[in-house]
C-alpha cells in the first residue's frame, strides 16, 4: 500500500498519474483526508472551486465519494487508531489529520506520498523524520 | 489442442490504476486536472487549510504542539 495526499489522490482518480509515483502496490488515503475532500463536495463555499465542483455529474462526483477500489482506496481508520493517538499524545497538538497520517505512513512502508510540498505542513514533516517515515513530493 | 493466451495479472492492474476512475467524464477528469495541477490548485489549497483551521480535532491545536 502506497498512502498518498488529497492532490495524488484526486489526480489519480483523474487519470494523471503523476513521475515518480510507483504503479506496482495499491493506492490508499486516510480517511482523514477523504474526509477533507468530501468537504468540497458536500459543503462547499463560494469560490470558483464550489461553483465548478457544483457542475461535476453525480456519477463524476462519486469517483470521489466513493473511489474506484482498483485506482484508490480510502484507508479503514480503526486499526489506525490506537498508533495515531499515541502519536498525538507524543508530538502534541496534531490533530487527527496529521495522526492518523502519520500511523498510515507507519503500517504502510514508512512512507508519505504528496502532491505538493504545501499540504505536508510542518509539524508532520518533523514527526516524520523523528519516527522515520520519509516524505516524498511528486509533481 | 487451443492456446491460452497468459495474461500477466499485475501489468494489467497496473494499467487499469494509471487511467484512473472510468465512470469519469472527460469533463470531470478536466475539472480535477484544474483543481489539482490547474488555474485553482491555489484555491483548493486554501480551502484544504481552512478545514484544518476551523475543526480542532481534525487539525489540533498548534498552541500545543511539541
Amino acid at each position: 500500500m502506497i498512502v498518498v495526499d488529497e492532490y495524488l489522490a484526486v489526480r489519480v482518480v483523474g487519470g494523471r498519474w503523476p513521475e515518480g509515483l510507483p504503479d506496482d502496490e495499491d493506492l490508499v488515503l486516510p480517511a482523514s483526508r477523504h474526509w477533507r475532500l468530501l468537504q468540497r463536495i458536500h459543503a462547499p463555499g463560494g469560490g470558483q472551486l464550489s461553483r465548478l465542483l457544483a457542475t461535476l455529474s453525480p456519477t463524476d462526483r462519486d469517483t470521489i465519494r466513493y473511489p474506484h477500489p482498483e485506482v484508490l482506496q480510502i484507508a479503514d481508520p480503526r486499526p489506525l487508531l490506537d498508533e495515531a493517538a499515541q502519536i498525538a499524545a507524543r508530538y502534541g497538538g496534531t490533530g487527527w489529520l496529521t495522526a492518523e497520517t502519520l500511523a498510515a505512513g507507519l503500517t504502510h512502508g514508512r512512507a508519505l506520498w504528496f502532491g505538493t510540498e504545501r499540504n505536508v505542513g510542518r509539524l508532520l514533516q518533523t514527526a516524520a523524520d523523528d519516527l522515520g517515515i520519509a516524505i516524498h513530493v511528486v509533481a | 489442442m487451443e492456446e491460452m493466451a497468459v495474461v500477466d495479472v499485475s501489468e494489467e492492474r497496473r494499467r487499469r490504476r494509471r487511467a484512473g476512475d472510468p465512470r469519469l467524464s472527460a469533463e470531470g477528469r478536466e475539472i480535477l486536472a484544474r483543481i489539482t495541477t490547474g488555474d485553482l490548485a491555489d484555491e483548493f489549497q486554501a480551502a484544504l487549510d481552512a478545514d484544518v483551521e476551523a475543526d480542532p480535532i481534525l487539525g489540533g491545536h498548534p498552541d500545543d504542539a511539541a
